[in-house]
């Protein structure tokens, strides 16, 4: 009985596999001359590529990307010793890598403002530069001595592999350490979701990932406060803003080309600005 | 079974060849499982030998501050391995009285029609996926913490150690069940007609003997609390700093797994951040070799203890220890509180916290005496039962919100589309499939050395230094913590071999990964089979390999059928081994070749709730999706086993 049971549970489980795997082979069979592009590197380039990748997708219907995170330094080198296709880049190259791989071609594709995002229940709505750089290399604790409540500023920052903090490390904290208790997310997702959980909360994420779910701070240039929008980073006035690349090694050929072409197309462009970017 | 067995026929010269032939392929076997534990080891030493050269043990031991994006970088990792204690002490503190109590309640007190349903239900609480624990514990429970203690944040210390905790609960209850169970009636007989109590029967009987076992189940436990990766590394700020104060339990605090889960896929190969992630898990890999290698070892003595033919010295040791531990424990705890209401004192609620729970303590250790033995039967009951109703809440409450919010989210699109718009709208259908391919490939490549080399364990191998060697490799192996397997799948498949991230990498690092615990299921299960059995085969002139296929295998099947698909559930559940070998953040067609990437179930959730926001609705689908999936494999492996109980008894 017991054997009989076992065998049986055992065969069915064989079956269900080799079902899936020949399913999947079928499946492919018909579709045999997909191209395949694949994307890896920062988060925060991932959703414009994602989506244009949907829509570039849906008019190619043999084309797969492959779209995966990691950073912008992942991106330069997987890009740079060609595991992928396409890298993705937040900021400039660094001297390092564009020694050791001196073939590797960013191309522009948008840029995006660095947002100042609090918890909306936040009276503080404006700060200078330097007041951001007080509060993530410690100088300031409490929102108090910023104009606002007496909470504790929980400083939320991003992972030690994301352009994006690797930018905010040299443009607002001079190459200065962040204060130790910052919270580290690997994303700006997961920056956004705990600022807007967490009253008291300071946090960096691009224009992009702004929400009614957390507030974006002001910047305050002379006499002028300047809202983080996308108007304001095109005409230069917000002053914490960066290009995003797509890298590629020397020339772009074949598939990748075209799907670049794509992205910087006004279609492309339009996706950039749909996602709260400023187009090239 | 005995029916079974046909008398077959001589040993002719062909017969002696295909006897050594199948000895050899099974000794073949064997040793593939053994190099692939012992080169993992290598491996890792290997790529963590320059950080050693380089920065220094001691550096990297003592240094405190871990920023590796600094100038000049700096790879303290004192705040990471303080972190990582912090936390499994939290959590320990946490599961070993509702785990014991558990246990206690559920092999003594609780009425044995329902015994196997709790039992269930804690294995249940086993296959929920860490990514699930991890993404209920964000979304969720942070939440709850922070306005529960008013705190700024709720990610913290006291987060990781409570969803630690619960991870570590069903190896506790388990494994100190099977301990207090498997202490013979005679112990309870004789102490019960001499008119104790049960209690007094449980306290001063049934416990002690089995302390051994409860203390191997604690250890073990916090193995598992200490190799944990995805939950702990989303819900506990992930700052590597030392709380301030030391017992402030509200800090954000970062682990040695968490630091390998967020840093190991983003950073460049060969750097010296990379060697430092490796000496860094190199460092895991001996905390937890330490941790499983007491368990091991007191689950040994205690094998060796109810054996009829037990050495007595062996029954010695408990009883000298014992009250020496009881008074060291104790001082232990003294010295704690003091130092707690002497470091807390002056912030709110600290001093007054540890009076109440010392007051209270007292108050019911008071009651306990006082009160007649049967008062106190009672009132110690009620807390043991209300440790298993704990448990049962905790496992109510995660499995409510999953399916809850989750089922909305399902639907025949959800199923079978690809996602959209990253993973906000569209289906997950390219993982649903991914996972299975990817359990589907690491059995392809796990079950035929492990089964082979768990046979050949049991059946060929000479008792001796070698094979206890190899068993103790593969047992640690069983416990190395799963983001382990991940950064050798990636430095020495992804990387070394060059095969990319892909479908064949995954399968290869989750099977490696699984492969241990085939062996040793398939080692206990054929040695289960009793000896009378072989020896009536060979006796009526079957060979050996005819005695294991036609005599000992067939009983053992359910056994190793069970291990196998729990192995497979366990792969399916699994992200940090995958995270860097195999798994893509989207893509629309399923992989049509082992070389290319594919997406899995858990990655998935991991992604939408940590990088895409607005995604709560799909992500709560997915959690469901892989419970379902993760559940209905424990399931299967459940039925089993009871049929086989069921058979064997009779």
């Amino acid at each position: 009985m017991t054997k009989k049971n076992a065998a049986l549970l055992a065969a069915v489980g064989l079956i269900m596999i080799i079902g899936a795997y020949t399913g999947g082979l079928i499946g492919n069979g018909r579709t045999a001359e997909i191209q395949t592009l694949s994307v890896r590197g920062s988060t925060t380039v991932l959703p414009i590529v994602q989506l244009a990748a949907e829509k570039y997708m849906d008019l190619h219907a043999n084309v797969n990307i492959q779209i995966s995170g990691g950073g912008s330094s992942v991106g330069a080198k997987s890009a740079g010793e060609g595991t992928v296709d396409i890298g993705m880049a937040s900021r400039e190259l660094k001297e390092t890598e564009r020694s050791e791989y001196p073939t590797l071609n960013p191309i522009a594709i948008a840029r995006d403002g660095i947002a100042l995002i609090v918890h909306p229940s936040s009276s503080v709505s404006t700060l200078t530069v330097e007041e951001v750089k007080g509060i993530y290399d410690g100088t300031y604790t409490s929102w108090s001595e910023l104009g606002g409540e007496d909470v504790r500023i929980v400083v939320v920052g991003r992972d030690s592999a994301s352009g994006t903090r690797e930018f905010f490390w040299e443009y607002i904290m001079k190459k200065e350490d962040f204060v130790q208790g910052m919270l580290e997310k690997n994303s700006n997702g997961a920056v956004k979701q705990t600022i807007s959980q967490t009253p008291g909360a300071i946090g960096y994420v691009g224009l992009g990932y702004i929400d009614s779910t957390v507030k974006a701070l002001n910047i305050r240039v002379g006499n002028q406060e300047v809202e983080p929008t996308t108007e304001n980073v095109k005409s230069g006035l917000y002053p914490i803003s960066r290009s995003l690349y797509i890298l590629v090694d020397g020339e772009p050929e074949g598939l990748a080309r075209d799907f670049i072409d794509f992205i910087l197309s006004d279609e492309g462009q339009s996706i950039v600005e749909e996602e709260g970017f400023v187009p090239v | 079974m005995a029916a079974e067995i046909k008398n077959p026929f001589q040993g002719t010269g062909g017969r002696r060849i295909v006897e050594r032939g199948i000895e050899r392929s099974l000794l073949i076997s064997g040793t593939v499982a053994v190099i692939v534990v012992f080169f993992i080891i290598l491996y890792l030493f290997r790529d963590a030998y320059p950080a050693f050269r380089n920065i220094g043990l001691g550096k990297i031991l003592t240094g405190m501050k871990w920023n590796p994006a600094g100038e000049p970088p700096s790879y303290g990792a004192y705040p990471l391995i303080v972190g990582t204690v912090l936390v499994t002490l939290g959590a320990m503190a946490f599961s070993i009285p509702l785990g014991i109590g558990s246990a206690i309640f559920i092999s003594e007190i609780s009425p044995s029609r329902l015994k196997t349903g709790f039992k269930f239900l804690t294995e249940l609480l086993s296959g929920i996926p860490s990514v699930v624990y991890g993404f209920f514990g964000l979304v969720i429970m942070t939440n709850w913490l922070r306005i529960a203690f008013d705190q700024p944040t709720g990610e913290s210390w006291l987060a990781g150690s409570i969803l630690l905790g619960i991870m570590a609960l069903p190896t506790i209850i388990s494994v100190s069940e099977d301990a207090i169970s498997s202490v013979p009636t005679d112990y309870k007989e004789a102490s019960l007609a001499v008119g104790a109590t049960r209690w007094q029967t449980i306290r001063r009987v049934v416990v002690p003997s089995a302390l051994s076992g409860i203390t191997a189940a604690i250890i073990l436990g916090m193995g598992r609390a200490i190799g944990e990766t995805m939950a702990v590394m989303m819900v506990t700020g992930n700052a590597a700093i030392l709380p301030e104060p030391i017992m402030n339990v509200f800090s954000p605090i970062r682990t040695i797994t968490g630091t390998l889960g967020i840093e190991m896929g983003e950073v460049a190969a060969g750097s010296s951040h990379y060697h430092a992630l490796f000496a860094l898990a190199v460092i895991l890999f001996i905390i937890v070799l330490l941790v499983n290698s007491s368990a091991l070892f007191i689950l040994m003595k205690l094998s060796e203890r109810f054996r009829p033919s037990g050495k007595k010295s062996l029954f010695q040791i408990p009883k000298i220890v014992a009250p020496l531990l009881k008074k060291v424990l104790w001082g232990a705890v003294a010295l704690l509180v003091v130092y707690y209401a002497y470091v807390r004192g002056g912030t709110r609620g600290g001093l007054e916290a540890v009076v109440l729970l010392a007051f209270s303590l007292a108050l019911l250790t008071f009651l306990a005496r006082k009160s007649s033995p049967r008062q106190g039967q009672k009132i110690v009951f009620s807390a043991i039962s209300g440790s298993m109703a704990v448990v049962m809440v905790l496992l109510g409450v995660i499995l409510y919100y999953i399916v809850v919010k989750g089922i909305p989210a399902i639907s025949w699109d959800f199923l079978t589309q690809p996602p959209r718009d990253l993973g906000r709208a569209g289906g997950i259908f390219p993982a649903i499939m991914g996972t299975l391919y990817l359990i589907g490939g690491a059995m392809l490549i796990a079950i035929p050395p492990g089964v082979g080399a768990g046979i050949y364990l049991s059946e060929y191998a000479r008792e001796g230094k070698i094979t206890r060697l190899i068993r103790a490799g593969i047992d640690n192996l069983n416990g190395t913590p799963s983001i382990v397997f991940g950064l050798f799948g990636f430095a020495f498949l992804v990387l070394y071999l060059d095969l990319g991230i892909s479908l064949l990498a995954g399968m290869i690092t989750l099977g490696f990964m699984v492969l241990p615990t085939i062996v040793r299921t398939t080692e206990e299960a054929v040695k289960s089979v009793p000896q009378s059995m072989r020896e009536a085969s060979l006796a009526v002139g079957a060979t050996k390999w005819q005695t294991i296929r036609r005599v000992v295998v067939p009983p053992a099947a359910p056994g190793v059928i069970t291990g196998v698909i729990l192995s497979v559930g366990r792969a399916a559940g699994e992200t940090a081994p995958i995270i860097f070998t195999a798994v893509v953040f989207s893509q629309r067609f399923l992989p049509h070749s082992p070389m290319e990437p594919v997406m899995a179930l858990p990655y998935h959730l991991f992604v939408l709730t940590t990088s895409v926001p607005d995604s709560l609705h799909n992500a709560y689908g997915t959690a469901l999706v892989l419970l379902i999936v993760v559940l209905m494999i424990y399931a299967a492996a459940t039925v089993i086993r009871l049929r086989y109980r069921r058979t064997v008894r009779r």
